[in-house]
């Protein structure tokens, strides 16, 4: 991972309990990422993360905006996993 | 007061309870032309999906969740005929019976202040990051845990 650098994705709700109550994790991502590739790191180490963000269950968001498999991310960026809210049903999209 | 001071004051997520009838007088303050305002208060109640429930805490989207609460009371201000609309929302862990949020819409007339009022609290349910952790006797859940 010469190229690589740490991002923190925050974690709420009851994504902090599938991933043995940490509030964020650290990923290594490679540079000209988006993401689709932080959530496949996601999955191989919280699969069941993983799974509800493929059912559009779980969103990603990126600078506090819902973003998509294709939102790139960029050093710096804010990125956390949204589990459903508390009022109910999601807006739209997703990763 | 600075706009943006008093328009911080208008949405806001806290731990402390808040006083409805000072809330009000926040709303009523902005203008001399309100002439109807529409409140909606949710409370904590003791019963969920068949399950007791002992308390509740809240967790929110520190920055998230008041930017979307902001863009709500923006929204609502430009796409409703009202003068004022407050927001405020707790957080932490909620006694059974204790206030969760307030919304609160003021008009010329009430048609307006209610369409507003309503508007504003379903869409707070659809769009903000805030999560709801229901303690009952038997365990703690995460409301939606299973999707």
């Amino acid at each position: 991972m010469s190229e690589g650098r740490m991002i923190t994705v925050k974690l709420f709700g009851m994504t902090k309990s599938l991933a043995d109550n940490q509030a964020s994790l650290t990923l290594a991502l490679g540079k000209h990422q988006s993401v689709k590739n932080v959530v496949e790191l996601v999955n191989k180490r919280y699969p069941k993360i993983g799974e509800l963000i493929y059912k559009k269950k779980i969103l990603v968001s990126v600078n506090q905006e819902i973003a998509h498999e294709d939102t790139k991310v960029q050093d710096g960026d804010e990125i956390a996993l949204l589990p459903p809210f508390a009022g109910g049903s999601l807006e739209g999209g997703v990763a | 007061m600075s706009t943006a001071e008093q328009n911080d004051l208008l949405v806001r997520v806290q731990r402390e309870n808040f006083s409805v009838d000072a809330e009000i007088n926040r709303v009523r303050s902005r203008s001399k032309r309100i002439g109807g305002i529409s409140i909606f208060l949710g409370t904590a109640r003791d019963h969920s999906k068949g399950r007791d429930v002992d308390s509740i805490t809240f967790e929110h989207y520190e920055g998230m969740a008041q930017r979307k609460l902001r863009e709500i009371r923006e929204r609502a201000l430009k796409d409703f005929d009202i003068l004022e609309l407050l927001i405020v929302h707790r957080h932490g862990e909620i006694a059974i019976g204790e206030n969760i949020v307030l919304i609160i819409a003021g008009a010329e007339h009430r048609a307006e202040a209610f369409r507003a009022c309503k508007w504003a609290i379903d869409e707070l349910k659809q769009i903000t990051p805030i999560w709801k952790l229901e303690h009952t006797p038997s365990g703690e859940v995460w409301v939606e845990e299973h999707p």
